[in-house]
């Protein structure tokens, strides 16, 4: 599948988009989990099964957070959500299509036009200006530079970083950071946003505030988000949560 | 220890059994290229003394003539003298042999005429039944069982040879192992009879050599005044360790040159060391960040480290010993080549390896993998364990030093270029240190250029500007293979246009020199010099040949002016062609002629900047009379040696030297006469001749043909380094792909294909050729300079004028681009496939 890239628009839009009152919530499916399975190959014993049976589903706008203990199969779920990794069984369906059936190719189009990462480590290229690190989907798609900039720039206005455009990503503390790769996940306008602990790294104020900024920005920017969360209070923000238990999934 | 040492490179292998070859094949091509080169040097000296020395045993004194050769009547004188024991009178003289097959080259046989009787302590002997032999039958001549095979001789074989313009019959009569005796002694060695090689080969009454034994209670360097005192002047006494020092002396430049060139490639592996221990420790900088935290001192980590290097230059230099051995033989034809043309010495036809030589090589193989460690182990125990937790800050140091390196290569430069054109100018030595001082620069500015050339990058796609400034922000191992790549590039620039312009000043040379329509020479000139005579028959044939309205005769001989062996070659300077014959860059034209005939000389160029000569001057010269003072009325080009010469006229030659038949011929013909019909019908009418007639235009294309052979070592040198170099840029992006895997897998999560993966990396490779080829140009550019200015100048003593070969020079960095491209496509597909799940915690 070539998916075609997803236009920025002129600047006009991308002032409106960029804009905080207006969000467009859909109550369409984005996300579907349709008995999906997932279990590891281990060295002479029989495969570890992280995922039994799990079916669920994000509509359009919804923030769902997943809890569960350490090694209970959530960064799993965001990886197959993301099309990073694939199922053992089931299907995983992403703007009603399956995933299953894609090339890496496919997927990795299908992520690129549809899905913004967070990652609890940032990950930012430490080495470039904050601009470059939230440019870095519209450089990998080819975007129009001038438009993608004006977008990052307003992205990074709205966390409140507008100031260190150009400041190399190192400089920048953990909370900072966090709001980088938030702009980042969020600059080609992903109808699905998928974060991995986002405040796992962070302390407990700097946590709210990017959590804070998460939700909002997702709401505002009428994506689903899926977050990871090993807190009962950020967790508690959600629309809905999910609890991963033994691998299994239980909608609370 | 060692036991840690073993398993630290085991895990050093499991962690990138591709890096790890890569830094092996660096040091073993880099060992490979200096063993090789060696073993051709020693060889290229052993061929030099090794027939004499199997057929006279290792005299300890030697009389030679002041001229070409010397009276055998001196020999009583010899025996003589108290202290003498024995006396060998020798008579060494190249002949041609026709090929073996009628699609081999014409070959040579080094025939050596001695008394078969004499009491010489030489490990050969005749069987019983033999002797007699040699004197009974005539053109008896011995020769080795390996070139009777060859050549499909049986005993008593009779076979063809030429000696100058004379056609002679050999008979097969003894075949002996000369290379029992001689390891070093040719295979085309073959022993006459003394009399019978000067009355077949060479000239009657004359002698070579004397080898004389000295009794066990003499002292040599009594007797060595005794004799000469007794001998008189135009007579030399010379012990092997002199000659053995005279041809060290006259190969010097040539094998310097080469060593200069090996050691490049030995230096370029030493950064594929230095990339390979800065990857690994790169990799391994947290767990010496926690060491060093825990309360590790520096020596210890430091310790570890050069252990490990060691092992890996134990692993090169085993591995670069056998190639560098194969590489040797395989070149040997080449070299053998070089020095037949330049400096007329044997071949060499058998690579002998001596321990030495092993243990220079394993000790070049293993100081340069220490060397290649010890820059980054010391860089790394440097650092404090903030530093070594926190990679980007190793990383940001690299890129805050790229610029002072830089500074410091070009002030290093700057530096030493002064001092070469002020306090060492005319130094041999210093065209070298401006050659190393550019390749210095040039490997110290690698990181400034990464950087400059990526840091003002907007890149709007994962192409090549995202590839340069990706490198721009990880400058260490990038660094360290553009330092590699761009000092192979600087040498095969600066090669390129230093043989580019010499081959132009050589054509231009000659065009002025060669103004004559046909040459005449025989097939043994090139190697027998003055025993290749034309018979005063050819001449006076020559010269009643219809067409032919002048002959010019030409003479040549080795002699002495004050120690230095130069050649001495005379022309008829009465011809109105005289004034035309060289291309005199000192003197007048118009009066050198005249001043010929009056008894001056014309040096050579390098003779002249050898001996500091100029115009006017007056050259001493060692004549069978003594010694006697030549004035000197001009200095001439000439790149035909590099040992220089003198010119003079033909009968003052003779009236110094003593008469003897010329050695070529140059035929001026009358108006219209078509030179390549000429060559066809001399050809038939001296058929009975062994002769070689060519046209003008002939010689020409064949000297620069002799030209062309002379670098074929030299090529083989600039391809090592380039491939050591570019086992670099594989080695550089593997180390890339691997310590950039989270990196990748971000843009793979991020959206990135495979294919822009696989398109970045060799977007990388080529951004790092590039940079190696910017600055291998502005290298190659001033090695150049270096070369033709300075070390040609002053080593070799040719004036080269400068000529910029720019098509070829574009067709190497093409070749390069995609070689690098190439080298690339490994590195490039390993890092494609790096999964999206790669992202862990380690920073990016």
């Amino acid at each position: 599948m070539q998916a075609s890239p997803k236009p920025l628009s002129d600047p006009r839009e991308v002032a409106r988009e960029a804009d905080p009152r207006h969000s467009f919530p859909s109550m369409d499916s984005i996300l579907t989990f349709r008995n999906v399975s997932k279990a590891y190959p281990t060295a002479g014993s029989a495969p570890r099964e992280v995922l039994r049976d799990v079916s669920a589903e994000v509509g359009g706008g919804r923030a769902v957070a997943v809890v569960g203990r350490s090694g209970s199969g959530k960064s799993t779920l965001l990886h197959l959500a993301a099309g990073i990794d694939q199922p053992s069984a089931g299907e995983v369906e992403l703007l009603g299509r399956s995933l299953g059936g894609l090339s890496d190719r496919e997927r990795t189009l299908a992520r690129r036009e549809s899905v913004g990462l967070v990652f609890q480590f940032f990950h930012l290229l430490p080495q470039l200006p904050v601009i470059e690190n939230v440019l870095l989907p519209a450089v990998i798609a080819g975007d129009r530079r001038a438009l993608a900039e004006q977008r990052a720039l307003a992205l990074l206005e709205r966390v409140e970083l507008g100031g260190r455009a150009d400041d190399l990503a190192e400089k920048l503390s953990g909370g900072e950071m966090q709001r980088v790769a938030i702009c980042r996940a969020l600059l080609r306008r992903p109808r699905l946003l998928l974060a991995d602990e986002p405040t796992g790294n962070l302390d407990e104020q700097s946590g709210e505030r990017v959590m804070e900024l998460l939700l909002r920005l997702a709401r505002d920017e009428g994506s689903a988000l899926v977050y990871v969360t090993h807190s009962r209070e950020l967790a508690a923000r959600a629309d809905e949560t999910w609890r991963l238990h033994d691998g299994r999934l239980e909608l609370a | 220890m060692r036991g840690y040492g073993l398993r630290a490179l085991q895990a050093q292998v499991r962690a990138g059994p591709m890096l790890f070859l890569l830094a092996v094949l660096g040091v073993a091509l880099g060992v490979a290229a200096v063993l090789s080169i060696q073993i051709l040097n020693q060889n290229a000296l052993g061929a030099f003394a090794g027939s004499v020395e199997a057929v006279s045993g290792g005299a300890a004194l030697s009389v030679v003539g002041s001229g070409p050769e010397l009276p055998e009547q001196i020999l009583p004188r010899v025996l003589a003298e108290r202290g003498v024991q024995a006396a060998v009178p020798l008579y060494r003289i190249d002949v041609a042999l026709p090929p073996a097959l009628p699609d081999r080259r014409e070959g040579t046989l080094e025939v050596v005429g001695t008394d078969v009787f004499a009491p010489a302590r030489s490990a050969w002997r005749l069987s019983p039944a033999d002797l007699g032999a040699p004197l009974r039958t005539p053109g008896w001549v011995a020769v080795s069982p390996s070139l009777a095979s060859e050549m499909g001789w049986k005993l008593g074989d009779g076979f063809e040879v030429s000696s100058g313009s004379r056609r002679v019959r050999l008979t097969v009569g003894a075949l002996i192992d000369f290379q029992r005796t001689s390891p070093l002694a040719s295979r085309r060695l073959a022993v006459m009879d003394l009399a019978q090689v000067q009355a077949l080969l060479g000239a009657p009454g004359r002698l070579q050599q004397i080898d004389v034994f000295v009794r066990a209670d003499a002292q040599v360097a009594e007797l060595t005044g005794r004799l000469q005192d007794r001998l008189g002047p135009g007579f030399r006494l010379v012990t092997p360790e002199q000659r053995s020092a005279e041809a060290g002396g006259l190969l010097a430049a040539f094998r310097l040159n080469l060593t200069a060139l090996s050691l490049v490639s030995l230096l370029v592996g030493v950064f594929l060391v230095y990339a390979s221990v800065q990857a690994a420790l790169l990799r391994r900088r947290e767990e010496l960040g926690v060491r060093r935290s825990l309360g590790a001192t520096r020596r210890p980590v430091l310790t570890v480290i050069l252990e490990e290097a060691s092992l890996l230059g134990v692993l090169g230099t085993s591995l670069g010993i056998p190639l560098g051995i194969l590489a040797a033989r395989a070149n040997a034809g080449s070299v053998s080549g070089t020095l037949r043309n330049l400096y007329l010495l044997e071949a060499i036809e058998r690579i002998e390896l001596s321990p030495w030589l092993v243990a220079l090589a394993a000790g070049a193989g293993l100081a340069g993998a220490a060397a290649g460690a010890l820059l980054p182990a010391l860089d790394v125990s440097r650092q404090d364990p903030r530093a070594l937790l926190a990679g980007h800050a190793l990383q940001e140091s690299a890129r805050r030093r790229a610029g002072r390196l830089a500074v410091a290569g070009w002030g290093l430069l700057v530096g030493v270029s002064l001092a070469a054109l002020t306090v060492w100018r005319g130094r041999p030595a210093s065209g070298f240190a401006v050659a190393a001082a550019v390749l210095a620069a040039v490997a110290l500015s690698s990181g400034w250029l990464l950087q400059a050339a990526g840091r003002h990058w907007k890149p709007r796609r994962l192409s090549l500007a995202y590839g340069a400034r990706a490198l721009a922000s990880r400058p260490q191992t990038a660094a360290v293979a553009v330092g590699a790549l761009a000092t192979a590039t600087s040498m095969l620039a600066a090669i390129t246009i230093m043989v580019g312009s010499f081959r132009e000043t050589v054509e231009v040379w000659l065009g002025q020199t060669l103004r004559a329509d046909v040459y005449v020479t025989t097939p043994s000139w090139r190697q027998a010099r003055s025993e290749a005579r034309l018979s005063p028959e050819v001449m006076e044939l020559l010269a009643r040949q219809p067409g032919v309205r002048v002959v010019d005769r030409q003479r040549q001989f080795f002699g002495y002016s004050k120690e230095r062996r130069i050649s001495i070659a005379g022309f008829d300077a009465r011809l109105p062609e005289a004034g035309t014959r060289v291309a005199l860059m000192a003197g007048d034209p118009s009066r050198a002629p005249e001043a010929l005939l009056r008894g001056a000389v014309l040096v050579s160029e390098p003779l002249a900047r050898k001996a500091h000569l100029r115009v006017g001057d007056a050259l001493p010269i060692d004549t069978p009379a003594g010694e006697a003072s030549f004035p000197v009325a001009g200095v001439y080009h000439d790149y035909g040696g590099d040992s220089g010469g003198v010119l003079m006229d033909l009968e003052v030659l003779a009236v110094r030297f003593g008469p003897d038949q010329p050695n070529n011929a140059a035929l001026y013909l009358a108006a219209g006469v078509d030179a390549e019909a000429t060559v066809d019908r001399l050809r038939a009418a001296l058929s009975g001749h062994a002769l070689v007639i060519r046209s003008n235009q002939r010689l020409r294309q064949q000297a620069l043909e002799i030209f062309d052979q002379t670098f074929a070592v030299t090529r083989l040198l600039q391809g090592m380094a380039l491939l050591i170099a570019l086992s670099g840029v594989t080695l550089a992006l593997l180390v890339l792909a691997r310590d950039r895997a989270a990196e990748l897998a971000l843009h793979r999560a991020l959206g990135a294909t495979r294919g822009q993966v696989f398109g970045m990396f060799l977007g990388q490779g080529l951004t790092m050729a590039l940079d190696g080829i910017v600055l291998g140009a502005a290298g190659g550019v001033g090695l150049a300079l270096a070369l033709v200015f300075l070390v040609n100048r002053d080593t070799f003593g040719w004036t080269i004028d400068l000529h910029w070969p720019l098509w070829t020079l574009l067709g190497e960095a093409a070749a390069i681009l995609a070689a690098a491209t190439l080298a690339g496509v490994y590195p490039a597909l390993r890092a494609s496939r790096s999964p999206a799940l790669e992202l862990s915690r380690d920073a990016l």
